[in-house]
């Protein structure tokens, strides 16, 4: 906890650290009980078990190096090379009114974070309330009715999504999040730069990898998850994968194992995850360890079929 | 911060390209024996013999085990966002963001040190040919645009002027000579024009690699380099010789850097000069006028076989062809294979040593595809070529026989 406390002005003494400290765990469980709640956790001081879908800050909090996540204050010191200024940072593509103030720290919610409303500053009132409210509707209304409390900002509706009840710690190709291309928005709130297509090209050839795109119906990619093909009678569609998942247009009302080419959605989080990761740039594999043209499996070559043969 | 090539730094970066291995069989057991004395376990001498046999008989049935495709590190060729520690990268100076993701596009990779030593740079498993080093005596097949590119003292007629290595030459050349519009390619139709302020690049319509019919020079050539090219049959840009859409032939696997008579490119030629697939055809997509393909300048603008004088040097004929008929002529003269003036086969296979009357002229005997040492892209100084006073068997008298001393 760096912030200053404003003279004058009533302040949550708590803040981040409140949020770091119900979701952390000293043990390996990343779901754990509080009274009667149960709580996701993305920070367990220990090797965690089972890490839950947005990763887990153990991997950055660690010493493990910067690369493996986002430096939250109160979970780990500041990126030494970034120090605390977002990569692709683009003040257009952030709809905070206030927009990313490079000297706070980068907090889990508010103006310098990702959930809650980005443009309350302070990142406990960003979130105020949001865990007492009635989220059974997920429509990006509200923070509290945003996928995970990823609001963004009143100016632009809130990430919308299809929560697990287990934040993906039990997931299969059956039972996982849906995501929306919405949450690359959020993405893209901190790193425009990655998201603009302005900046990675609006076709191929690409300049930055692109995000939020279909996934193609065509090429390599109609083979997308090689590994898990489909059933016969379903020729046309591929096996979900929980290592480089899809975003949906429409959220569906149950996760589905289905993944249409030509339908659905390159997302960022088809690559990375979204706290920490045990690989660099917080990738869902070690990216130095895809090999082109060596018969590869996983990772890149989940969607980039051809290219690991 | 600028994340400069390994000319000014040691970082670990890289790139790749199609390799080749010798690939040796190991011997079944060590012949290191127990106690570490160097030598032959009893009764393995005929074990031994019939190892070496056996590797021999491989090593002549399959010399070469191919990589059909490119191996290496998606990030030694690949920047997925164009960042690197949170900062936008240079790549030789310049600055990005690079089309399909690449680190520093077709340059980058291929070019990356120019004052470099290096004519192929290994980096993993990936060893990527330059067109554009300072190693002595190290140019390859293609030549070096070195001799051409803009800050290192470049003299432009020795070579194509590529875009981000030279600038557009004056005209007339800023069009390429002898060019004609709308010509057949591989794949579709030449440009109906040529504009003057359209600068060679290394792809696509207004370059030699990739599919010409696609003006955008990375579209051009999208996945030639992840393609399974042990077959070249000119099918798709990756099936095709050096990524050069349309055209076939056999690869040399360090492209040419020490080749020898016998281990060298397999140039494809067509003595008919009828097909599309010849290195000469792609060279007379853009210099239509020097290519007697009836697509191209045909026998009007080069003349014809047999039975006239040639308007200008012909290509993609065979010796046997020539005005005057082979037998007799002083083509007879060039018997070995010259890497000096190489010539193409009608099925090349890259270990041809024999040069007779169905080896084929063609424009690479005489020029290089990139830029050389000498004026108009020439294998040798043609302004030092003298009839009577050139030794036979070299420039342009390695075909010329009588021409010469």
């Amino acid at each position: 906890m760096t912030e200053e406390v404003e003279p004058g002005k009533p302040q949550y003494v708590l803040k981040n650290v409140l949020c770091v400290n119900c979701h952390s765990n000293s043990d390996r469980d990343t779901i754990k009980i509080l009274g009667g709640a149960r709580v996701p956790v993305v920070n367990n001081t220990v090797k965690p078990v089972k890490p839950l879908a947005g990763g887990n800050f153990y991997y950055v909090a660690k010493d493990f190096g910067d690369r493996k996540g986002h430096n939250v204050d109160g979970v780990t010191s500041v990126d030494t090379k970034f120090q605390r200024s977002p990569p692709g940072y683009d003040r257009i593509s952030d709809p905070s009114a206030r927009g990313y103030n490079p000297e706070k720290p980068f907090a889990c919610a508010g103006s310098n974070g990702c959930h809650g409303n980005r443009n309350v500053e302070d990142p406990f009132d960003s979130i105020m309330g949001t865990h007492h409210a009635d989220d059974s509707d997920i429509d990006g209304s509200t923070t509290a009715r945003s996928y995970r409390f990823l609001k963004n900002t009143n100016k632009v509706k809130g990430v919308v999504g299809l929560e697990d009840d287990e934040w993906n710690q039990n997931s299969s190709s059956k039972k996982h999040n849906e995501y929306s291309p919405s949450i690359d928005i959020l993405c893209a709130s901190c790193h425009g730069y990655f998201h603009s297509k302005d900046k990675t090209g609006k076709e191929r050839p690409w300049f930055r990898h692109p995000t939020d795109i279909v996934l193609p119906k065509g090429g390599e990619y109609t083979n997308y998850n090689p590994d898990f093909p489909p059933p016969p009678d379903r020729p046309d569609l591929r096996t979900y994968s929980l290592d480089a998942p899809v975003g949906r247009e429409k959220i569906p009302g149950l996760p589905s194992d289905e993944v249409n080419p030509g339908k659905d959605i390159v997302i960022c989080l088809s690559c990375h995850v979204a706290h920490s990761s045990p690989f660099a740039s917080m990738l869902r594999w070690d990216y130095d360890a895809i090999v082109a043209g060596e018969e590869g499996k996983g990772g890149c070559f989940i969607c980039h079929t051809g290219k690991g043969e | 911060m600028s994340r400069e090539r390994r000319a000014k730094s040691h970082e670990p970066r890289a790139k790749m390209k199609r390799t080749l291995f010798i690939n040796l069989l190991l011997p079944p057991y060590s012949p290191l024996t127990k106690g570490g004395h160097r030598g032959v376990k009893k009764g393995g001498v005929g074990g031994l013999v019939l190892f070496t046999l056996c590797s021999m008989l491989y090593a002549l049935c399959f010399p070469y085990m191919v990589d059909a495709r490119v191996k290496g590190k998606c990030k030694d060729c690949h920047s997925m966002h164009y960042s690197y520690e949170g900062r936008e990268m240079t790549y030789g100076g310049r600055a990005g963001p690079f089309p399909a993701l690449t680190e520093g596009g077709c340059i980058g990779c291929h070019g990356q040190a120019p004052y470099g030593t290096e004519n192929i740079i290994t980096i993993g498993k990936a060893r990527i040919p330059q067109v554009l080093h300072h190693m002595q005596n190290g140019d390859l097949a293609g030549g070096n645009f070195y001799y051409v590119a803009d800050g290192y003292n470049p003299d432009y007629s020795r070579g194509h002027n590529v875009a981000e290595i030279s600038l557009q030459e004056n005209p007339p050349m800023d069009v390429p000579p002898g060019f004609i519009r709308s010509v057949i390619i591989p794949g579709g139709i030449g440009p109906a024009d040529w504009p003057g302020q359209r600068q060679l690049t290394c792809a696509g319509t207004w370059g030699c690699h990739g599919d010409r019919t696609i003006e955008d020079p990375y579209k051009s050539i999208y996945g030639a380099h992840h393609t399974d090219d042990s077959e070249i049959d000119g099918s798709t840009v990756g099936k095709s010789y050096r990524f050069l859409y349309g055209i076939t032939g056999k690869e040399h696997k360090d492209w040419e850097y020490l080749a020898t008579i016998d281990n060298h490119n397999g140039y494809r030629g067509d003595m008919n000069h009828s097909s599309m697939d010849t290195i000469s055809y792609l060279c007379g997509e853009c210099h239509a006028r020097f290519h007697p393909h009836a697509n191209l300048g045909g026998s009007r603008e080069v003349g014809q076989v047999y039975n006239s004088l040639w308007l200008r040097h012909p290509s993609d004929i065979a010796f046997s062809t020539v005005h005057g008929g082979f037998a007799g002529s002083e083509y007879q003269g060039y018997v070995r294979y010259s890497l000096e003036a190489p010539v193409a086969y009608s099925r090349p296979t890259g270990g041809e040593e024999v040069v007779d009357m169905n080896s084929i002229i063609m424009c690479l005997s005489c020029h290089r595809a990139h830029a050389s040492q000498n004026p108009d892209i020439l294998r040798w100084d043609y302004d030092k070529v003298i009839a009577g006073s050139t030794p036979s068997g070299t420039s342009c008298l390695t075909c010329h026989t009588r021409k010469g001393q």
